[in-house]
């Protein structure tokens, strides 16, 4: 993704916007209003991208952190780096919004069941591995510290989520059971936001990435 | 020499260095007790049924005297360059790992020792035989991933600060776990109502424990 | 409903802050990459005159 032209980034930013424009006209005008909760439920069509992107990036940063620790080359470093970043912002904002739709629903900004838990749990996670980067002064050493703790981190996603599906949850189980909530409508809408949202990651990522190999071109400008 | 042997030996560099300093245990009963104390105390104050918060003090007690120790068993290493010194040992750099984690398993073990009997005290508990494997496993748990933890800071500034940080969130799971068995053994619950979660955390231990293991050496590595 | 607006009022402040923050911190580095180019090709000669002060 480094050794794409402006061009290219051009087009996937402009892309990316087009789609996120189409997504609120979609979202506002077009899904259809929900019975029980009204027009608040539109959140809905935000809070699930924005965690799907969160959970994504932060795979792609696990994945990279293996491969950099496999292959030590700094490209992967850069993207773990670059992705985890990304992720921590997508899931504050999945979290917020979250938090919001439990307002409007449940009456509480926040409850402690299994799937929020696990959502703050990772947050805490991915903001502890962005601290221990900074807290880290060798190169190389750092690099490899942080993979590792990349890795263990995103291990315990899936333990985390365990306990969701053992424990009794007041969360909205849309995709339980093989079903779905949702009209066809609604769902289709969902999908295209997932999609928008997941053309902007990658442009961020774009923009994110070329800002890491810019840091590291500085710092061995400085010390040569 | 064994592989078992080869443990063993690093264990007992751990507890023959403690037992002429005894700093590192005294530190760790001390702050676990005065977690208790104060935990009690201040609950004493607002709570009603004093049982219902034990489970969660004494897994915060163990939590924090457990991250003491951590603290101190790679710091020590480091400080007096035997960090490189064991590096240099014709070891799997991986057993360094499992020396570690036996040592900083038995100095919590024994810090448990005391804490435990503690709390039963003061929160007026009744003693259930199914606490021990409870507690046992919590332990390897924060154990395992803490041995690691504490590895990656030794070489952090604010290294103190950072193991906490870095910690807390990966060892969630097992806490809440374990307050989850304490709690509903001491209350009498059914045993396949919470059996769940001495699923979850058999499956942490054992996922930790490899995960940790594998990726040790990378941590350790100059 | 007051609760939705919020919602994308802070969901949409977050996106284009970090962007923004990110924009900033790419103008930086490349103004740095610049100089420290340039600094690279023509080794300055400035510092060198003020540190010997003129004499006479």
């Amino acid at each position: 993704m480094e050794r794409w032209t402006r061009t290219h980034r051009n087009l996937l930013w402009a892309v990316s916007a087009v789609t996120i424009g189409i997504a609120l006209f979609l979202v506002f005008l077009v899904a259809p209003r929900e019975a029980t909760m009204g027009d608040m439920q539109r959140v809905f069509y935000f809070h699930v991208p924005a965690a799907w992107v969160g959970y994504l990036a932060l795979f792609v940063s696990f994945v990279a952190s293996l491969l950099y620790l496999r292959r030590r080359e700094s490209r992967w470093d850069r993207l773990a780096l670059s992705s985890a970043e990304i992720g921590l912002v997508f899931i504050t904002e999945g979290i917020i919004t979250g938090s919001f739709w439990a307002k409007a629903t449940w009456g509480v900004w926040w409850t402690w069941e299994p799937r929020l838990t696990t959502s703050a749990v990772l947050w805490a996670i991915y903001a502890s591995y962005l601290t221990l980067r900074r807290a880290m002064e060798e190169q190389g050493r750092r690099e490899r510290v942080a993979a590792v703790y990349s890795v263990l981190g995103f291990v315990a996603v899936p333990i985390n989520f365990m306990a969701i599906r053992w424990w009794r949850t007041v969360h909205p189980l849309v995709f339980e059971g093989g079903g779905s909530n949702l009209t066809p409508a609604m769902l289709r809408v969902l999908i295209f936001c997932i999609v928008s949202f997941t053309l902007f990651y990658l442009a961020v990522l774009s923009l994110r990435l070329g800002i890491a190999w810019a840091e590291e071109q500085v710092e061995q400008l400085r010390y040569e | 020499m064994s592989l078992a042997r080869q443990v063993w030996t690093l264990v007992l560099k751990d507890l023959s260095l403690e037992k002429r300093s005894r700093e590192m245990l005294s530190s760790m009963f001390i702050f676990a007790l005065l977690v208790v104390l104060v935990f009690s105390f201040s609950f004493d104050l607002r709570v009603e049924v004093m049982s219902g918060v034990a489970p969660g003090v004494l897994w915060v007690a163990i939590a924090f005297a457990g991250m003491l120790g951590l603290a101190r068993s790679f710091v020590l290493e480091r400080d007096q360059g035997c960090l490189d010194g064991l590096l240099l040992c014709p070891v799997d750099r991986s057993l360094l790992y499992l020396g570690k984690l036996v040592s900083n398993l038995l100095f919590i073990s024994l810090t448990e020792l005391v804490v435990v009997p503690l709390c039963f005290a003061l929160f007026n508990l009744t003693f259930h035989w199914l606490l021990l494997p409870i507690v046992l496993l919590g332990t390897i748990g924060f154990s395992a991933v803490g041995t690691i933890v504490s590895a990656m800071t030794v070489h952090a500034r604010a290294r103190e600060v950072m193991l906490p940080i870095l910690l807390f969130p990966l060892v969630l799971p097992v806490l809440i776990a374990a307050v989850k068995l304490t709690g509903g053994v001491l209350d009498g619950q059914p045993w396949r109502e919470i059996q769940n979660w001495m699923q979850l955390l058999v499956g942490f231990d054992v996922i930790f424990l490899v995960v940790s293991y594998l990726a040790f050496e990378y941590v350790i590595e100059e | 409903m007051v609760y939705l607006f919020a919602a994308f009022l802070v969901l949409w402040s977050i996106t284009f802050g970090y962007l923004f923050i990110l924009g900033g911190r790419q103008r930086q580095l490349s103004q740095q990459l610049a100089s420290l180019r340039s600094q690279r090709a023509a080794p300055a000669e400035a510092p060198r005159d003020r540190a010997m002060p003129e004499e006479g």
